[in-house]
């Protein structure tokens, strides 16, 4: 009879363990080690990209509370709203009883939160290596059995957008202004690393940093063969002293991507495909020789 | 109140004059004739109002009453106009450090100087002149920040002379003067007066105001006495004003005031 | 005497905008590079040298000139500001046009980020390919004419809070609160679009990375003007060194004058912002540095103060394309820098005359 309901009891625990399986341990990108007793059922998210990554592993009913920034997808704005990633608001975390929340690297909210007995993991991820990582991560911390099959699936929508490109397109010198100042996404940058991935080169070497605020004349000398910028960038862009000269103006080969597409571009995160495909489409529609390819295929 | 009559000019005349500062007022109806190519002194005891008269009546402050310069009322003068032939000089006022004597001078010839034009032949005579009159040419390089309290003061009163205007309106002239740049400062103003000019002065220094042609003395917002200074009634009228703790005695051809210490003799008003 | 002193003082700074204008032509995305060859020798590489000209014709000149044009109106009002204040710590800000400026860009960067109907709104289809190169009145308008509207609006807000120009106390007054309540409300248009801090940062931050011939015209011209109308009221801020008082003994309109001045500060301050941003220090520094130099009246102090920001403002922008080359340092780290390490060194330069002359 024992043995019967100790069998029964492993079944079970066995069936009904992934969700609520015994204690975890996970380090945070601070180097923090937090450990739950059982894997956490209500989360708050302080950062956009870790919202999305939750969803994308399939646990978005678990989400109480997101920061003002998490838009997507479009069931969060349903939430409860607790602030910014920067500029919580602790009282109404506190108030969600969260078992963790799961913010940013640079914010000074997580040393308050720990007062006062709240669990955090501060998880940023900045680089296309970040974001594997940290989806496995989350992934282990929700007892997410598929993670890594989500991630591999993540990973091949990027190369199929690499694959779209035709080979006549292929390394296309690109300029991609973030912001007027001018900044631009350098090689090393998130944008940049989907770039090359999509086979096109950056006229910003991986030296200048991420998001160097460059002079001017570097990109009219650099003579980028096109141009992507966001929405914010536009203003005036025709007008700037000598860049009516370069090729890629006179030839209307520039990209604006609105806010919201913005969004995918720069964000770190699960959308990464999308992103990656917004500019394959450009690369595709606007790059010198995608005309003639097009042409040929005809 | 006696007006004098030898004179066929009246500099600037004053009919029920009243001006108040915020809530309080500070002068109530003052009526007032002040004599052409004469040396008038205005005295009387803290908180009379005096500095506020000579504002007024220079139209520097907004008043309710008449005034009429040189025959003219005052609010009909063009101010350019208005500064040609009326001169102030101001009490404790700012002055720019960095400015040099020579330019602070040469500020007392704006009135006569056009738009467009830098300062002419004529004006650099005045200015050398004003600087002469007051012991000031030698350093007229330096910057006014350089300068002591008694230099800053013959300097101001050397942009006042350069207006070269016929009224000379002086608030406490003598401020920060020694003795001997206090009787050069006499001597000034005597050699004006000789010119034609009239000169109206504040002076808290009774005895240098008893030097004056005439005296106006004043006691919270009226004038209670205006006549000659070699007058006894002006004597007595000055004695009355500062609560008898004065007497004016004749000294060597000039008339002096004396404070009358408590301690040795009590007011004796039949003297 | 004095006279003399300044017209050398102005022929100096002539020369060393002169110097500098050629040092910054040969400073670009490259550092500092070797011009002349290629001018000297055009048939050599004619690529190369039509490349050259190009560059130099096109994007460095009008920058260069540019930067002294900015440097000369921020000079100008600086000059101004002090005079109308009486207050050697008086800057052309102080009416809270850096405020209003910053809310204008906040403005219009947030508008053009949000896709939905407003500045930017129209012009989306959603797509990718939009008209960068479309001429309409408001996107021409953009970042610097609403920079510029900004401006003009806070010191037209200050002048109605003071009630006029009588008061100069409560004219400073005003501007101090305007500049704090716009401001503010600055921050809170940037809470709601955090996107748009990066570009916010570029332009209080100032630089002249986007001046062409346009705009360097505009702000030389610009400047002739304010300069020509500074002069003319000059006077005026003469007269109020000797006190409100005896400046209208003189004859000398205050009011009419006064509000003429604030329109000169509001129309120079305005123009230099909205073509480089906010440029810190160097409204504040040119006129103490042209006054270390030589003691004149304002109506020399307007030229030479505007020419002093012009050297200034050039020098730093030369710097700041030079050290990080092909990056870019924000020219207003670099004003701050020049101008307040002079001013330092003026300091401690009196005070050691001071202390040697009591000892």
């Amino acid at each position: 009879m024992n043995i019967l309901r100790g069998a029964l009891w492993v079944l079970l625990t066995v069936l009904c363990g992934p969700a609520q399986a015994g204690p975890l341990q996970v380090t945070d990108d601070r180097g923090m080690v937090v450990n739950f007793e059982r894997s956490p059922q209500r989360i708050v998210s302080l950062l956009p990209s870790l919202a999305e990554t939750v969803c994308e592993l399939g646990q978005c009913h678990r989400l109480v509370g997101v920061d003002r920034y998490s838009s997507f997808p479009a069931s969060l704005r349903q939430l409860t709203q607790v602030g910014g990633g920067l500029d919580p608001h602790i009282e109404a975390i506190v108030a969600l009883r969260p078992d963790v929340v799961l913010m940013g690297t640079s914010s000074r909210a997580g040393d308050r939160l720990r007062a006062l007995g709240i669990k955090v993991v501060a998880l940023e991820p900045k680089t296309h290596a970040d974001v594997q990582r940290v989806m496995l991560k989350i992934g282990q911390l929700l007892n997410v059995a598929d993670a890594q099959k989500i991630w591999r699936a993540i990973d091949a929508g990027v190369s199929a957008a690499a694959q779209s490109i035709p080979p006549e397109v292929r390394n296309t010198r690109v300029y991609f202004e973030v912001n007027p100042g001018p900044y631009a996404a350098g090689e090393s940058s998130f944008i940049g690393e989907t770039l090359t991935r999509l086979g096109a080169k950056n006229i910003v070497p991986a030296a200048l940093g991420p998001f160097p605020k460059l002079n001017p004349e570097y990109i009219v000398r650099a003579k980028p063969d096109l141009i992507m910028i966001g929405q914010r960038s536009m203003d005036g862009m025709a007008q700037r002293p000598g860049w009516q000269s370069m090729r890629a103006m006179r030839e209307q080969r520039v990209c604006v991507f609105p806010a919201e597409q913005s969004d995918t571009l720069v964000r770190p995160g699960p959308r990464m495909v999308e992103g990656a495909r917004l500019m394959a489409r450009c690369l595709a529609e606007k790059a010198p020789g995608a005309k003639q390819a097009a042409e040929a295929r005809l | 109140m006696t007006v004098p009559t030898s004179e066929p000019f009246i500099a600037i005349d004053a009919c029920d004059l009243q001006a108040r500062l915020g809530d309080i007022g500070i002068l109530h109806g003052i009526t007032l004739a002040l004599p052409r190519a004469r040396w008038t002194s205005i005295v009387g005891p803290n908180g009379a109002g005096k500095s506020t008269l000579l504002k007024a009546l220079a139209g520097l402050l907004p008043h309710h009453g008449r005034i009429l310069l040189l025959g003219r009322p005052l609010v009909d003068w063009p101010s350019r106009a208005r500064a040609q032939q009326l001169g102030w000089l101001g009490q404790n006022e700012s002055s720019g450090d960095d400015l040099t004597v020579w330019d602070v001078v040469m500020l007392g010839r704006l009135p006569h100087q056009a738009w467009f034009s830098p300062p002419s032949v004529a004006d650099h005579a005045v200015v050398e002149r004003a600087l002469k009159a007051t012991q000031s040419w030698d350093w007229r390089a330096r910057t006014l920040g350089r300068l002591s309290g008694g230099e800053r003061q013959r300097v101001l009163l050397a942009r006042a002379l350069a207006v070269e205007a016929e009224v000379l309106l002086m608030d406490e002239p003598l401020a920060n003067l020694d003795p001997p740049h206090q009787a050069d400062w006499l001597d000034l103003v005597q050699a004006l007066v000789a010119q034609g000019k009239t000169v109206v002065s504040v002076l808290h220094e009774v005895a240098m105001a008893l030097h004056a042609d005439e005296l106006v003395v004043m006691a919270q917002g009226r004038v209670t006495h205006q006549g000659r200074c070699t007058e006894p009634s002006t004597h007595r009228a000055l004695e009355a004003v500062f609560d008898h703790r004065i007497e004016v005695h004749a000294l060597q051809g000039q008339w002096v005031a004396l404070p009358r210490i408590s301690t040795l003799q009590k007011p004796n008003h039949a003297n | 005497m004095n006279a003399r002193r300044a017209s050398w003082l102005v022929a100096g700074m002539l020369l060393a905008a002169l110097a500098l204008s050629a040092l910054g032509v040969c400073v670009g995305s490259a550092g500092l590079e070797n011009l002349i060859g290629p001018f000297l020798s055009p048939r050599r590489d004619p690529a190369a040298t039509a490349m050259a000209q190009q560059i130099v014709w096109e994007i460095r000149l009008p920058r260069t000139l540019g930067a002294w044009g900015a440097g000369a109106l921020l000079g100008l009002a600086g000059a101004v500001a002090q005079g109308l204040f009486r207050n050697p710590l008086a800057d052309p800000f102080l009416l809270g046009s850096a405020s209003g400026a910053s809310l204008g860009v906040a403005l219009a960067l947030a508008a053009m980020g949000g896709g939905a109907g407003m500045l930017g709104g129209s012009m989306m289809s959603g797509g990718v390919a939009v008209s960068v190169f479309s001429s309409s009145a408001l996107v021409r308008l953009g970042l610097t004419g609403a920079a510029f509207c900004g401006a003009v609006f806070a010191v037209l807000l200050t002048l109605a809070l003071s009630r006029g120009v009588q008061h100069t106390l409560r004219l400073l007054l005003a501007g101090v609160v305007v500049g704090v309540v716009l401001g503010a409300m600055t921050h809170l248009v940037l809470l709601f679009s955090p996107e748009s801090l990066q570009a916010m940062q570029a332009f209080m931050l100032g630089s002249t990375s986007f001046v062409g011939w346009t705009a360097c015209v505009l702000m030389v011209a610009v400047w002739v003007l304010c300069t020509l109308a500074a002069w003319l009221f000059a006077r005026v801020l003469d007269g109020l060194s000797l006190g409100d008082a005896t400046a209208r003994s003189l004859g000398l309109p205050l009011g009419p004058m006064r509000a003429a001045l604030v329109a000169v500060l509001a129309l120079a301050t305005g123009t230099a912002v909205a073509q480089t941003g906010l440029v810190a220090f160097v409204g504040l520094a040119a006129p103490h540095l042209v006054r270390s130099l030589v003691n004149t009246t304002n109506g020399r102090l307007m030229l030479l103060a505007g020419c002093m920001g012009g050297v200034l403002l050039m020098a730093a922008d030369t710097l700041a394309r030079w050290l990080i080359a092909p990056q870019e340092l924000p020219v207003g780290v670099l004003t701050a820098v020049l101008g307040g390490g002079y001013l330092l060194w003026l300091m401690q330069r009196n005070t050691r005359v001071a202390r040697g002359a009591v000892l």
